[in-house]
């Protein structure tokens, strides 16, 4: 992400002029900088490579596992004495084998492949509904910072209307009573759902930003030399805000996936055949007396995911904040 | 200061009016009601229970109900329980919400403020290492995880606690507490280390030790006020859900409380019963929420309504 959006987010905010920008002597721009200082962080960095791996996993696993077991998520064996083999070591007749890493669940289904599935959607839940967020907070906050005044007071205090919402419960009820006719449309609702809870502090980042960054003689030189109002936000301002925004949509990700897990968990996430750390953890606390593994295997995987997006994003805040920067 | 508190009052009447109708304009696009259920009824019962609860009544009469018994405070009967007005289920259930809520909110605060001041007292030791990661641990396990797993060592393996119900006040209480408490704990130590942090560089702060004051003395007298501000408005949403009920953690302790009630209300599509627990919940998040500006202004002198 960083690489991509160097080059239009950096100039200005190291406030260095345009002109000699790009001088023999390589500058450190904001971007540079912080990519220097995130990959000296070691927890970051660790966070970094379990969520690529635990990614990597999720999008190739279930391939290989299918191709070299024959297991698929929804697959039952007929063999009863493979229902339940426990973690990790038991074959189908209790001998020693690495056939169920995580043993299997109640149907005899490998656990392992489960997870890595319902990785898949967890972590695009977390994802594209991040997303949303950031579409609807970005938009909003921008066009309220940049149009100011009375318009900027209206839209703000409406930000502040919706705070105060429970929206747990309307997305619950959302959930309860529109949900559960196809798992896709399931789907699309949870990410429409939480994308539209999670857009409020994004919006009031944006705007804060903006609010500050259209007073600095960039924009006027925009505005002098005929740029509309749109093309300003979008090419100049939105771009200048995208360090926080970075910050913030990292830290929204695990926010988001732990609420989709909660959904999940009371029922109304993702449906069976699906299924997502959250419906996995909740299936497995039905046995959990007899069946531990049921609940370890999916609860540690999202556990560790979790804890390494939060390491992530407090390492990004690290690395960009300004403030934190010495010498 | 009053009419702040009275303005803001005041605005918790549109607000609910908002939530209310949401949430009645939701249920009632939704496809089926509460008589398409797995038993299927028979035309004139479903007649007569239409006609019982005012459902074959246009709509807008319907919402204008709906609204009048939300001004009056009384939700009617529910449709599951029946016989039971909502009233009487809130009743039952808020004391199970607000006693597990308040004693997990109070444990998070006691262990969580500790944490935070020594951490930034401390500063990149390794109790400040330990002690973030540890609650970066707490902010990352699920509480579905965490509970499930505190009953499987504590109930299940060594019986050293009850695993789920409600008895009131006692040890049944543990559990959910320490399960709900986690999350807070985490957020609590590190809003507090983040907020110490600022205060300790600060210039009053630098001036009370040039003075000659000792670490305690500028803790107590100094720094802990201002250190603590971000946990003060951190505290009025977190107390506001965690009173009105946790679904999660009252789910799978068992207990009789406003979020077990609210699920269950919804799975039911029963109507009144998710009508008046939104209104509760949205008017207890405002009530809250102007506490907590309140006391903010009590607490630092810089705040002027």
């Amino acid at each position: 992400m960083a690489s991509s959006t160097r080059a239009c987010g950096t100039d200005v905010i190291d406030a260095v002029p345009p002109a000699s920008a790009e001088p023999p002597v390589a500058g450190t721009s904001l971007w540079k900088d912080a990519r220097r200082r995130l990959l000296r962080n070691r927890l970051a960095v660790t966070g970094l490579v379990i969520v690529a791996v635990v990614l990597v996993a999720s999008l190739v696993g279930p391939g290989i596992i299918h191709a070299t077991t024959g297991f698929t998520y929804d697959f039952i064996p007929s063999d009863r004495a493979l229902i339940r083999a426990m973690p990790p070591f038991t074959g189908p007749d209790g001998s020693w084998s690495f056939r169920h890493p995580m043993g299997t669940d109640t149907a005899g289904r490998d656990i392992l492949v489960r997870v890595l599935i319902g990785g898949r959607i967890s972590l695009m839940v977390g994802v594209i509904s991040t997303l949303v967020s950031l579409i609807i907070g970005i938009a909003y906050g921008a066009a309220a910072g940049y149009a100011g005044g009375r318009i900027d007071e209206i839209m703000m205090r409406i930000v502040d209307v919706l705070y105060a919402i429970p929206y747990m419960m309307v997305v619950i009820v959302l959930l309860a009573f529109f949900g559960g006719r196809t798992p896709l449309g399931q789907l699309v609702l949870l990410f429409v759902a939480l994308g539209a809870v999670s857009w409020l502090d994004m919006a009031r980042i944006v705007r804060g930003q903006v609010l500050s960054l259209k007073t600095q003689e960039f924009v006027l030189a925009a505005r002098a030399v005929g740029a509309s109002p749109v093309a300003i936000v979008v090419r100049h301002l939105v771009p200048n805000t995208l360090g926080p925004v970075v910050v913030y949509a990292t830290l929204t990700v695990p926010t988001v996936m732990l609420l989709e897990a909660f959904l999940s968990f009371l029922g109304l996430g993702v449906q069976a055949p699906l299924a997502s750390w959250g419906s996995l953890a909740a299936d497995g606390i039905q046995s959990l007396a007899i069946f531990p593994w049921q609940l370890i295997g999916p609860g540690a995987t999202m556990a560790i995911t979790l804890f390494s997006l939060n390491f992530v994003g407090d390492g990004l805040r690290v690395a960009l904040d300004p403030q934190m920067r010495r010498g | 200061m009053r009419r702040f508190i009275l303005r803001r009052l005041l605005v918790t009447i549109p607000m609910t009016f908002v939530v209310v109708s949401l949430t009645w304009g939701l249920i009632r696009l939704a496809p089926g009601n509460f008589y398409s259920g797995d038993k299927p009824l028979t035309a004139a019962v479903v007649k007569n229970l239409r006609e019982k609860y005012g459902l074959d009544r246009p709509w807008y009469v319907q919402y204008g109900r709906m609204l009048g018994n939300t001004v009056r405070g009384d939700f009617g009967t529910s449709l599951k329980y029946t016989g039971q007005s909502v009233n009487a289920i809130l009743a039952s259930a808020l004391p199970v919400s607000a006693t597990v809520g308040a004693l997990a909110y109070a444990l998070a605060l006691a262990v969580g403020i500790p944490v935070g001041v020594m951490a930034a007292f401390r500063q990149n030791s390794t109790l400040d290492y330990v002690s973030m990661a540890a609650a970066m641990v707490g902010i990352s396990v699920p509480n579905f995880v965490l509970g499930p797993l505190l009953v499987l060592v504590f109930s299940l393996t060594w019986f050293w606690l009850p695993p789920a119900r409600w008895e009131g006040f006692s040890v049944h209480l543990i559990l959910p507490v320490v399960t709900l408490s986690g999350l807070y704990m985490a957020y609590i130590a590190r809003l507090t280390r983040a907020g110490m942090l600022e205060v300790l560089r600060s210039n009053y702060v630098r001036t009370a030790r040039a003075k000659g004051l000792s670490d305690r003395e500028v803790l107590w007298r100094h720094a802990l006020r201002g250190g603590l501000l971000p946990v003060v408005s951190f505290s009025g949403p977190a107390l506001a859900f965690l009173i009105t009920g946790t679904v999660v953690v009252e789910r799978i302790f068992a207990l009789p409380g406003l979020g077990n009630y609210f699920i269950n209300a919804n799975l039911n599509r029963d109507e009144p019963l998710i009508i008046g627990i939104v209104a509760f919940m949205s008017i207890s998040i405002l009530v809250f929420n102007l506490a907590v500006d309140v006391a903010y202004g009590v607490i630092d002198p810089r705040v002027r309504y």
